[in-house]
């Protein structure tokens, strides 16, 4: 199957602070199909970072599997790109250098994965940007070139790990609309975590709603696309999905 | 800043490579026959520690270093933080003598041992010299820069609340430049401590650098090795339980990160 | 009281436009009182010189060629030994930091290494080396090291772990991230363990040369104070100060902020 499958997941680890174990995940089961988006949100706490990093291989599940493409998946690796909240661009590093690093760690050559770089700064919007260095960038801007970085390396899946929580509202209403632009373009499979509904059901097809490391829901989201913030806001449908999402989250 | 969880399993943690080492010594030395005359076995150097603990002469030694020690830093900081709290309280003061005791921090120590000789002859006044001016000179600087650095709106709030000139002093410049005082105390020791050992190897007879030295003479490597050790152990105590957990405990109680 | 206020703004005002010039008067301020306190005699000439008998022993020396020979002989013990010291320093130090098993078996380790202190393996050093250069570079190497490895680890760990994790997901193996992502991480910090290296090389320099030396700064003090002249004491002393202001001033500071600066890892 192509696609993300993730069984039975869960995730324990002992608290020294706490003097106790904690159970971050509790047997969560999921599926994302290819060039699907979807969202996870909750609040806090929720345990959606911890199933992101065991997606990405960063952390290791205490039980369960996920399976990618058919494979099982162990430690991180190209297939899964991840955009951080914290963006994470190699400060001496260009922006072209930082964008270029995928094709770079895979052998391509020095023209090659210019190339490849450009092509994704373009898509991303930030052509001028190739040879600044990122303390020299917004914090809107960088996150672009986090998100056309990780993009750049054709990954099976996009990991994004509340990406826009560092920047400004007005700003990341305009990145969230560019990202909905830069998706449908490329269609690669999305998996979107935050605490903010709104911008949950913005950018996805489906939103899985967690609470207390469990999957709580999971809500179809089938607002047209495009989708702008203008129309949007005052849009029957999606006021109607955002107030019942929000209720999941609040109750749960 | 999360608290450490402090236990005596960190203790264990750290005690225990260089238990390892130990061994590792003793095994080496024996599995290679090495000349006790070049390097001593683990033995050796326990009797003659001993040795120099029953006779007294460690405690002899030990003892006048430390005192050196604790005369030298005492005085320094007693004449140090006063006139480095003078100093930093005005701008235009603190930023003529800055540069002045900045080079003197740098010559701090060892560099002054032949001077001192000169001008205190051998003994317990010279070694003391290089010890105060160690600290001395560290110390000032960073009183200075600690009191300069008091965000200038902190003494303006105190002084609009009423505070005179000593509460100013004790509630305000001195707990704010605390952490800077306690860093300069801290580095300030560690020349001094190695320009006393220095300097106790050349103007002297007695104390843990003498020691060493004298043991040169006589190829008593084993009393060298032990003297090493003791060295080691009393700067680890001094810096690792006293000075770091001090300055550690000062800035983490002003929540300061101060850039 | 207006005259005293017109000096200083015109000294605020110079200073500002040169910033040598703010660095510079206190010195000559300094030289000033200490020829004055000198002049009169308070303490014996012989044992409290002034500036211009100074400046004369220096002319002399330099006539002379001690004082250069002397100087190059430092100078080149420092930078051999800094020199091994740092490329010890530098891998041991990547290494500590990136793996938890190493660090938590050396340093405790190093940090008695440490406490023990450079001067104190003098006595056994002159008997395995004897007075020569091996001692003295043993001794530099030995000092510069640890704040070296320190700073090493300190730098290694300071970088943030998303940076560790963005390479791992864009396809880096543990190789390539330690040349793409950890050394250039710490490199601010590694420069700061080099400068802190110097600062106690140096020292150690001067010490080992006072005390094995045949040539060099430290023992053309301890020479002096032998024969009781406290002109070439004051001289070697006021030579070292110089040398490692100018250095560490306009040399590596300014290569430590450089390095910091320009990957935006410190904001000043």
């Amino acid at each position: 199957m192509k696609g993300l499958l993730i069984r039975n997941l869960s995730k324990t680890y002992f608290d020294p602070y706490a003097g106790a174990h904690v159970t971050a995940v509790r047997d969560v089961s999921l599926s994302v199909n290819e060039g699907e988006f979807v969202s996870l949100v909750g609040p806090s706490g929720c345990g959606k970072t911890t199933i992101l990093n065991m997606i990405a291989g960063f952390v290791p599940a205490s039980s369960g599997d996920i399976v990618l493409d058919g494979r099982r998946i162990s430690g991180p690796g190209p297939d899964r790109g991840v955009v951080f909240q914290s963006f994470a661009l190699f400060p001496w590093k260009t922006v072209l250098e930082n964008v270029a690093f995928g094709p770079k760690m895979r052998g391509a050559g020095k023209t090659e994965r210019e190339r490849i770089a450009r092509e994704y700064l373009a898509l991303a919007g930030l052509g001028n940007a190739a040879d600044r260095y990122p303390n020299e960038l917004s914090g809107g801007m960088q996150q672009r070139v986090g998100v056309a970085r990780a993009l750049a390396n054709e990954p099976d899946i996009l990991l994004m790990d509340e990406p826009f929580a560092s920047v400004d509202a007005q700003t990341r209403m305009t990145l969230q609309e560019e990202l909905t632009r830069i998706w449908q373009a490329r269609r690669p499979t999305v998996i979107f975590i935050t605490h903010d509904v709104n911008e949950a059901i913005f950018l996805a097809e489906r939103v899985i709603v967690l609470s207390k490391g469990r999957l709580l829901a999971e809500v179809d989201v089938p607002l047209p696309r495009p989708r702008v913030w203008d129309t949007l806001i005052e849009d029957a449908a999606f006021k109607t999905l955002s107030a019942r999402v929000l209720h999941l989250v609040r109750s749960g | 800043m999360a608290r450490q969880v402090r236990s005596p399993r960190a203790g264990i943690a750290f005690v225990a490579p260089l238990f390892v080492l130990v061994l590792l010594w003793a095994g080496v030395v024996r599995a290679f026959g090495v000349d006790p005359r070049i390097f001593p076995g683990v033995l050796d150097v326990a009797r003659a520690g001993l040795d120099s603990i029953r006779d007294g002469s460690l405690v002899m030694h030990a003892a006048a270093s430390l005192l050196r020690v604790a005369v030298g830093t005492a005085l320094a900081i007693l004449a140090s933080v006063p006139l480095g709290v003078a100093m930093g309280v005005s701008p235009a003061v603190s930023s003529f003598l800055a540069p002045l005791f900045r080079f003197f921090s740098v010559l701090a120590g060892i560099a002054w041992i032949p001077i001192a000789t000169l001008w205190f002859g051998y003994g317990f006044g010279a070694i003391t010299f290089v010890i105060f001016n160690a600290v001395f000179f560290v110390v000032t600087y960073n009183t200075l820069l600690g009191v300069a650095s008091i965000p200038l709106p902190l003494r303006h709030a105190a002084a609009s609340l009423g505070a005179r000139r000593w509460t100013m002093l004790t509630e305000v410049l001195l707990p704010g430049a605390l952490p800077n005082i306690v860093t300069g105390i801290r580095t300030g020791l560690g020349f001094a401590w190695r320009g006393l050992i220095a300097a106790e190897m050349i103007a002297t007879n007695v104390g843990l650098g003498y020691m060493l030295f004298l043991a040169r003479d006589f190829y008593r490597t084993e009393v060298i090795v032990f003297g090493m050790v003791v060295i080691g152990v009393l700067w680890l105590l001094l810096d690792r339980l006293l000075l770091a957990p001090l300055e550690r405990a000062t800035i983490e109680r002003w929540g300061l990160v101060r850039a | 009281m207006t005259t005293l206020l017109r000096l200083w703004s015109f000294y605020a005002r110079r200073t500002t436009r040169w910033p040598g010039v703010a660095a510079a008067i206190p010195f000559i301020a300094l030289i000033a009182s200490w020829a004055i306190v000198a002049e009169s005699a308070i303490f014996p000439r012989a044992f409290f010189p002034g500036p211009l008998d100074v400046v004369r022993s220096f002319g002399s020396l330099v006539y002379k060629g001690i004082l250069p020979d002397y100087l190059e002989d430092s100078v080149v013990r420092l930078a051999v030994g800094a020199a091994a010291g740092t490329a010890l320093g530098i891998p041991l130090g990547l290494w500590l930091g990136m793996s938890p098993r190493a660090y938590s078996a050396l340093w405790p380790v190093l940090l008695f290494f440490q406490a023990i202190g450079d001067i104190a393996w003098l006595p056994i050093l002159l008997i395995w080396f004897g007075f020569g250069l091996a001692t003295m570079t043993f001794v530099i190497v030995y000092t510069v090291l640890f704040p070296v490895v320190l700073n090493t680890v300190l730098g290694v760990r300071s970088v943030p772990i998303d940076l560790h994790r963005a390479a791992l997901s864009l396809g880096a193996s543990r190789a390539r991230i330690l040349w793409e992502v950890v050394v250039p991480g710490a490199l601010p910090n590694i420069v700061t363990g080099l400068r802190n290296g110097l600062g106690y090389g140096w020292r150690a320099l001067i010490a080992a040369e006072i005390i094995v030396g045949t040539s060099g700064i430290g023992f053309l003090m301890f020479d002096a104070r032998r024969a009781g002249s406290v002109v070439e004491i004051l001289l070697g002393m006021i030579i070292l100060g110089l040398l490692w202001s100018v250095v560490d001033g306009w040399v590596l500071v300014p290569i430590e902020r450089a390095t910091g600066q320009r990957w935006g890892l410190i904001t000043q």
